[in-house]
């Protein structure tokens, strides 16, 4: 007779505990949505910036950008393309070189 | 008494029930009838939803650096019913926006909640605006495409504008061709809120199915694309051409190395442009390839076996009268018992007109048609076309002896570059592809294979032309450009200009094929110069470009000299 009354008891003090606890965490979590909130600003301020800096890295790392600071620098290209093989062809277009 | 108090109970009991009944009829009412009207109305003061724009996948080099990337930008909004001092902030806003006067404050005199300001305002200007804390004004964040190496293959790229609704958009080039792929998948995003507007953390949102763009991994390599352009707007000013182009292919895979054409526009500043420049000439301009159609109709000749290399010409000693026409060597001067390298190194008409005939119209169509002539190379970018070519019955005499060396037909430059690299890769036509590899939001990378276009000649008849053309390069009009100590096989082109029924005595295409090194080749290129002034020929103008440039790819790769 004793025992379905202590089992009992332990039920309702777990059901009563339980819904304690589900009330504090509800508590608890409604008032995080503000801080959730913030922290999402602060993620999408992360990701500006990132792309922002992005944005910069990438120009800097651009060839334009990079062949015209090596020119700033004194960089020259070697105008030696060209490669002539034929000495009449010489005669032909360039007589004075030819000739030496 | 007992019967005025039974009545008074009753009376009571009515009135109750009446107003038990008034309430549930009131509740039926707003529970049942308009129940869905209220539930709408009760997500839309919990829940906020808004729309995810999904953002565009970038285009990168092979070396990963993209060349078409996003950027942060803001629309600047106003709500003109929070500004109290309309003038001074208009005063204000309109330098900082680089705006009109009027055009701000005509938006602002509108009767809304909400008017835009200006679009794509960059990070500065929002900076410089939220600095100043007008009331009534806001921005909202946006992508916008961004491109770091500026105009640099822009033909290639082609650029983002706007749809009929408003959205972004690609035209042209990748930007158009692959513009679902980029595009990704808009989304819807939902946050739920408590009465004072603070998001509720267990149920922040719902599902959002949106998904970004995929990025576009191409095969062009950045650094020759760079020289590629550099070196082609030189020639253009040095031969004072109207506009030119080059495109460099891997002839083992059809991977295009660089596609450059001159002059060209900013993707980014597109509106400024003329519409005329948006096409890629590459592959949508047609024009009679002149020269260097020869090695092509040679080869058909060879693989037929209606000639070989060292076939003599027996109509080469002199001009050749076709009814009312006459047709003549370049320079010309003839050659009594030319063979057909003769015929290829000094690109003698008459040599390809015996040539020509020695097909006919049916092997002459096949021949073409087995290179891809007629056909599209489903390159994978926006707006290649493909001319016909003649119906059989169409083909008359002479203009079976003019195709032979390169007029009377219209090809695009990207088939004539994959119809010559067949040359180079042993017979085999791969298919032009400019995407190498597709990488997925979600980071998963598919790599795009390799396709056989069609074998139109056999290994044999590729090496035999290998060699024609190697020996025209060393022994032919251009022998002056040739780079020392490097097998190059090429042919250079002159082409008229069909005007009217005729063909322009002054005004030329010029241009050069070829592929290095003879033997392995890693490259093949064609450079196109258009209406060039300075020199009129090929030789003179297309072949130091294509050399200057070969010099350095070869460099580039690290391909020592092998003579």
């Amino acid at each position: 007779m004793k025992k379905p009354i202590f089992i009992i008891s332990i039920l309702v003090i777990l059901t009563v505990s339980l819904a304690i606890a589900k009330a504090v965490f509800s508590n608890v979590l409604s008032t995080s949505g503000v801080e959730a909130s913030k922290i999402e600003s602060e993620i999408d301020r992360y990701k500006t910036e990132n792309l922002l800096l992005m944005e910069k890295l990438y120009f800097k790392k651009s060839l334009h950008n990079v062949a015209s600071k090596a020119g700033e620098l004194g960089f020259e290209e070697s105008k030696s393309q060209l490669v002539i093989a034929e000495t009449e062809v010489l005669t032909r277009f360039l007589p004075h070189v030819a000739k030496r | 008494m007992l019967q005025s108090d039974e009545l008074r109970y009753k009376f009571i009991f009515l009135a109750l029930f009446l107003v038990f009944v008034a309430i549930a009829v009131r509740l039926f009412y707003w529970q049942v009838v308009r129940a869905s009207h209220l539930y709408v109305l009760a997500q839309s003061q919990y829940e906020t939803a808004l729309k995810v724009i999904p953002r565009r996948g970038e285009i990168k080099t092979i070396d990963g650096y993209p060349i078409a990337a996003n950027k942060v930008s803001y629309l600047v909004f106003a709500n003109p019913k929070e500004i109290k001092d309309k003038k001074e902030t208009v005063k204000t806003l309109a330098p900082i926006l680089e705006a009109d006067k009027a055009s701000i404050s005509a938006q602002l005199a509108l009767d809304r909640f909400w008017v835009p300001l200006k679009h794509n305002a960059d990070f500065e200007t929002k900076k410089i605006i939220t600095s100043l804390k007008l009331s009534g004004i806001g921005f909202e964040e946006k992508y916008t495409r961004f491109y770091p190496e500026a105009s640099l293959s822009a033909h290639l790229l082609g650029f983002v504008g706007k749809n009929d609704a408003g959205e972004d958009n690609g035209y042209f080039g990748l930007e158009g061709y692959y513009d679902r792929l980029l595009k990704g998948k808009e989304g819807y995003f939902v946050s739920i809120q408590d009465a004072l507007g603070k998001p509720i953390i267990s149920k922040t949102s719902k599902n959002s199915t949106h998904l970004d763009g995929s990025n576009l991994i191409l095969s062009i390599e950045r650094p020759i694309q760079f020289l590629v352009e550099k070196k082609l707007k030189e020639g253009v000013e040095t031969y004072n051409a109207e506009s030119g182009m080059i495109g460099i292919i891997n002839p083992k895979t059809g991977q295009v190395i660089a596609l450059a054409s001159y002059p060209a526009f900013d993707p980014s500043k597109y509106y400024k442009y003329s519409e005329d420049l948006f096409r890629n000439p590459f592959i949508s301009d047609t024009y009679e390839p002149g020269s260097t159609l020869k090695p092509i109709v040679m080869a058909g000749a060879f693989e037929e076996g209606l000639v070989k290399p060292d076939t003599k010409c027996p109509i080469c000693d002199r001009p050749l009268t076709m009814g009312e026409y006459e047709i003549r060597t370049w320079n010309n001067e003839y050659r009594k018992g030319s063979n057909m390298v003769d015929v290829i190194v000094h690109s003698d008409n008459i040599g390809m007109v015996y040539v020509a005939q020695k097909l006919g119209v049916d092997r002459m169509i096949s021949t073409l048609s087995k290179f891809g002539l007629g056909n599209l190379t489903y390159i994978d970018s926006q707006g290649e076309v493909a001319p016909n070519l003649k119906s059989k019955n169409a083909w008359y005499p002479v203009d079976l002896a003019t195709v032979g060396f390169g007029q009377g037909i219209s090809v695009t430059p990207i088939q004539l570059l994959t119809a010559f690299s067949a040359i180079a890769n042993n017979g085999k036509m791969m298919q032009p592809q400019i995407v190498a590899k597709v990488e997925s939001a979600k980071g998963e990378v598919s790599k795009i294979a390799p396709k056989v276009l069609g074998t139109p000649i056999s290994e044999k008849t590729a090496k035999v032309m290998t060699e024609i053309l190697v020996t025209a390069v060393n022994k032919g009009e251009a022998k002056f450009a040739r780079l020392k100590g490097y097998r190059i096989a090429g042919k250079t082109g002159t082409a008229s200009i069909p005007v009217k029924g005729h063909y322009d005595p002054n005004k030329t295409i010029t241009s050069f094929i070829g592929f290095a090194p003879a033997d392995n080749p890693r490259f093949a290129m064609l450079v196109i110069l258009n209406k060039p002034t300075v020199a009129i020929f090929g030789a003179e103008t297309a072949a130091p470009i294509f050399f200057d440039i070969a010099k350095d790819l070869l460099t580039y790769y690290g391909i020592p000299p092998s003579e």
